[in-house]
């Protein structure tokens, strides 16, 4: 860190307090010479800012005061310690916070994965990589599984390469979900590539009241536009409003009856 | 014909999807539509464009390529990844082919119809081959760095080009490897920052390459030397699909204004035989994006984002100049999507993902002719059915009664209980639904609400008792003769005896209710379809062709009325066979016997068969006068069509009881103001 001298308007009081007391002060006049970008106009502004700040008193002439180089360099010393300790803490401080996020998600997985010996059954029923389907396509499948068998058909719109029953019932279809997100992604991808071509920016898209309403505007009377109210301004007020009559309604019949 | 106070309905958000693909089949001259929402429609063009078949639509499936191959065999591809084949007899998907390669952006068929290839997100193109029941993979060519949007054959097969993002590859097929790669400029005669996507392309006997680009331009490239010949700028806009004719002298594109642009070849001078291409004839049909075109040898066929199919025949290639040459535009949807309870006076609006339960208003107010009666109550949404799962709902009705709802989706079969208490309607599910109802064509109840019929896709109709909160399979009627055949149309009588369903290609079966077995078949007309009804107490079957006819058949006689075949000897007058939508609803009055209420998006008409019929030269569209013009000019000119457009576009219209109609409208404005935005057109002076 650079070691600037004290300004000669500094209050020399403070320059006879702690070791501590200067450093800082030192710190904060490198700060703000850091801010500033430079240190000489970090000096140029440093008079405004004490001006504000003390007053007049400290315009007169002083010499300014003696620092040896060792205690300037313990300080510096010391400074640099002090960093270092509040480095090394927020390591380990970000280390452990990872450890327990790491510990949290793996509870999480073992409890999202099947019981253990529907895991065995599957694996021994010599399929890999199958895990069960959301409820949806259970339930979409589970007629179109019974179908087939009935008839007894092979072929099938199925998303999957291989279709296997497991166990006894034959009830469900298996698909692996990690193929299904990447093919939704591409998807995804594909209709913002159609999307951005077509209606992003660049291109020449008008609203539609816009466009209906260009015959309007060049007949020899002028008409309003095509859409011209906006019947969907305001509706939660329309609605409040609305109810806020029928309760008032009803009031009033209640007071007038009694 | 009596006085009527009628409901207006305008509340029915109808908003079809736009089209997204077309593909023209020249053997049986049949169009494939694919739309955004994944449904695939087929208008059989012979039959006055009239949509026969369809195939639901499901969310995953984003069709962007649509081909017919060899021997009627229809293929999609989408941004799921997946080749999917359509079985049209069965009218359900027959399997899904995955290639692997990520979203698919095109598709095209080998000019020998045995082979399919397939441009993929990933750049690569692969190459497969149909066999009689599948399709099997055979290799990849060499991959690409960008997305491969279009893709053509040469006619030949020897080679292909691929349509990517800012460049041209052309491949041959024997080796898979790019022969030449032509870059595209980015803009014409400039730069620009946005990348050049080259929506389409063709490729032509003579090697010529035809590309339309979202620059707005039209470039022919030489595909020996790999050059560009000829530069054209027809949009500022995005051209975003190209067609070419079998004779490959003329071909189409469509632009993201809603222009369609027709290119044909021409001799430069009278007898020279120097040709070139020229554009000829500009088409403003629709006010959004066309993404699709298709060239049928007669004629020009476009559709896009603002859901409108537009055929428009060219009148150099028509022999005939007869109202066959006109334009036809086709906005509403081909059959029926509401269905009305007469007892409690609701409607049931279907739409893609959801239902949803009306209660009409009511009026104590009495006008004269031509007034408008102010509401009482207003019309109350009862109900907002969703559907689980991603498939579009095919079908829904709701019993006369009110009490019963069902609908069916493609794997599964809905139907729910509702019950009534002081306004309140409180919903009950029927679980347990048997599979054999799932992808029901077609589902009606019988008029005391008893009995429900479903038509399923593989051509049998079942029959199924409702009993409180729980139903009983009663019988199902089997196809005939082992054939496949989907019943599209069914109608019941009032009494309960008979049910009339209607196949796509034999005649219309007459079934008998209380014995279970077939009773006659009315003899097959080559029109399909398009709307069946059975008369109360005469039990007379009336039905509506897609040519305009209509018939009517006695099913206690076994044989057309006397009225059908006067008519039929007379013939039609020739307005109306002139008429462009079809008639999707027939309904009959409880008092009058001798009328016909029947409408189609234009107009809704009555038949009184008392009075007699007009001939062509009658006044087919004659209103009543307002004031009372003497009597007998009004006998003269009556006959036995009344017909009036009072009420237009109409989705439908029903007879609620003697005194009361109502007719389910929606304005063209109220779709056009839910699509997406168009290009911005600069017009002077605004």
């Amino acid at each position: 860190m650079v070691q600037l001298r004290p300004r000669a308007s500094r209050v020399p009081a403070s320059a006879t307090v702690d070791e501590g007391q200067p450093a800082s002060e030192e710190e904060e006049e490198a700060g703000h010479g850091l801010l500033l970008g430079q240190p000489s106009s970090g000096a140029a502004a440093e008079p405004l800012e004490e001006d504000d700040e003390e007053g007049g008193d400290e315009l007169d002439d002083e010499a300014p005061e003696e620092l040896t180089f060792a205690s300037a360099q313990a300080e510096a010393r010391e400074e640099e310690r002090r960093v270092r300790e509040s480095v090394r803490r927020d390591k380990t401080l970000l280390k452990e916070k990872r450890k327990r996020r790491e510990e949290l998600f793996i509870e999480q997985k073992k409890r999202k994965l099947l019981p253990d010996n529907i895991l065995e059954k599957l694996t021994t029923a010599g399929q890999t990589n199958i895990k069960k389907s959301s409820g949806k396509l259970k339930e979409a499948n589970l007629q179109k599984e019974n179908e087939d068998c009935d008839k007894g058909s092979d072929s099938k719109k199925a998303k999957v390469q291989k279709v296997q029953s497991v166990g006894q019932n034959k009830s469900y279809l298996a698909l692996r979900l990690k193929d299904q997100d990447l093919r939704d992604s591409r998807q995804q991808a594909a209709k913002a590539f159609i999307q951005n071509s077509l209606y992003g920016p660049g291109t020449n898209r008008t609203t539609v009241n816009k466009f209906l309403s260009l015959e309007n505007k060049r007949l020899p009377v002028k008409k309003a536009a095509a859409q011209f109210l906006n019947n969907a301004w305001g509706t939660q007020k329309k609605q409040n409003a609305k109810r806020f009559k029928r309760r008032w309604m009803v009031r009033k019949m209640k007071t007038s009856k009694k | 014909m009596g006085e009527f106070k009628v409901h207006r309905v305008r509340f029915f958000n109808y908003v079809p999807s736009g089209i997204r693909c077309v593909a023209y089949n020249n053997q049986s001259n049949r169009l494939a539509v694919s739309r955004t929402d994944g449904t695939v429609e087929i208008y059989n063009l012979s039959a006055n464009y009239f949509q026969e078949k369809f195939f639901p639509g499901h969310e995953s499936r984003a069709t962007e390529a649509l081909c017919w191959a060899k021997g009627q065999r229809l293929f999609s591809a989408g941004l799921n990844g997946e080749i999917i084949e359509y079985d049209l007899q069965a009218l359900n998907i027959k399997y899904a082919v995955d290639a692997f390669g990520g979203p698919i952006w095109s598709m095209a068929v080998s000019p020998c119809g045995s082979q399919l290839l397939v441009g993929c997100e990933d750049g690569s193109v692969k190459l497969f081959q149909i066999t009689p029941d599948k399709i099997q993979f055979e290799r990849n060519f060499d991959r690409q760095k960008s997305r491969i949007l279009s893709l053509s054959w040469h006619p030949s097969g020897t080679h292909i080009a691929a349509g990517s993002i800012d460049y041209i590859s052309v491949f041959a097929v024997k080796s898979g490897s790019a022969v030449h790669k032509m870059l595209v400029d980015r803009q014409y005669m400039g730069v620009s920052k946005r990348k050049c996507i080259i929506w389409g392309v063709a490729f032509l006997s003579d090697g010529t390459i035809i590309s339309v680009d979202s620059a707005g331009k039209v470039q022919f490239w030489d595909s020996a030397t790999g050059t560009l010949v000829k530069n054209h700028l027809i949009a500022n806009a995005d051209v975003q699909s190209i067609a070419v004719s079998d004779q490959e002298d003329s071909f189409v594109v469509g632009t993201a204004e809603g222009t369609v642009f027709h290119f044909q070849l021409v001799s430069v001078t009278s007898n020279s035989s120097e040709k070139q291409w020229v554009r000829t004839k500009p088409f403003q049909h629709h006010t959004h994006d066309v993404r699709a075109v298709a060239h049928s040898p007669t004629a020009l066929i476009s559709g896009g984002t603002d859901t409108h199919l537009v055929i428009r025949p060219l009148m150099e290639k028509v022999e005939v100049k007869n109202y066959d040459a006109a334009l036809r535009k086709i906005t509403f949807p081909h059959r029926r999507l509401i269905s009305c309870s007469k007892k409690r006076h609701l409607l049931l609006f279907q739409f893609a993902h959801h239902l949803e339960l009306w209660r009409l208003g009511s009026t104590v107010a009495t006008g004269k002719n031509g007034d408008t009666l102010p509401l009482s109550k207003d019309a109350d949404h009862l109900l907002h059915l969703k559907t689980k799962g991603p498939e579009n709902i095919i079908c829904s009705c709701i019993s006369p009664c009110g009490s019963w709802i069902a609908y069916s989706t493609t794997s599964r079969f809905f139907l729910y209980r509702l019950n009534y208490e002081h306004d309140n309607i409180s919903l009950q599910r029927v679980s347990k639904m048997p599979a054999f109802l799932r992808s029901a064509l077609q589902i009606l109840f019988s008029e005391d609400s008893t009995k429900l019929f479903v038509a399923s896709n593989q051509g049998s109709l079942h029959t199924i008792r409702l009993l409180e909160g729980s139903f009983k399979h009663l019988h199902t009627f089997q196809p005939q003769s082992g054939t496949v055949e989907s019943m599209c149309l069914l109608a019941v009588s009032p009494d309960g005896n008979w049910l009339a369903a209607s196949g796509t290609s034999a005649g219309v079966h007459v079934y008998n209710i209380k014995h279970l077995k077939l009773h006659c078949t009315v003899p097959a007309y080559n029109f399909p379809v398009t709307a069946l009804a059975i008369a109360p107490n005469t039990n007379n079957l009336v039905i509506a062709h897609s040519d305009q006819q209509v018939f009517e058949y006695s099913i206690p006689d076994k044989q057309y009325t006397e009225w059908s075949r006067t008519i039929q000897k007379q013939g039609f007058h020739y307005l109306w066979l002139q008429r462009d939508t079809p008639i999707t609803h027939i309904s009959f009055h409880p008092k009058r016997p001798m009328h016909i209420l029947l409408h189609d998006a234009y107009m809704f008409c009555i038949i009184d068969k008392s009075l007699p019929l007009p001939n062509d030269k009658t006044l087919l569209y004659n209103p009543l006068p307002p004031t009372n013009e003497s009597d007998v000019i009004r006998r003269r000119t009556a006959h036995a069509f009344k017909i009036s457009k009072i009420y237009k576009p109409l989705l439908f219209m029903d007879l609620l009881d003697e005194r009361t109609l109502v007719a389910v409208e929606r304005p063209l404005d109220d779709i056009i103001a839910q699509l997406p935005p168009p290009i911005k057109k600069k017009k002077f002076g605004t």
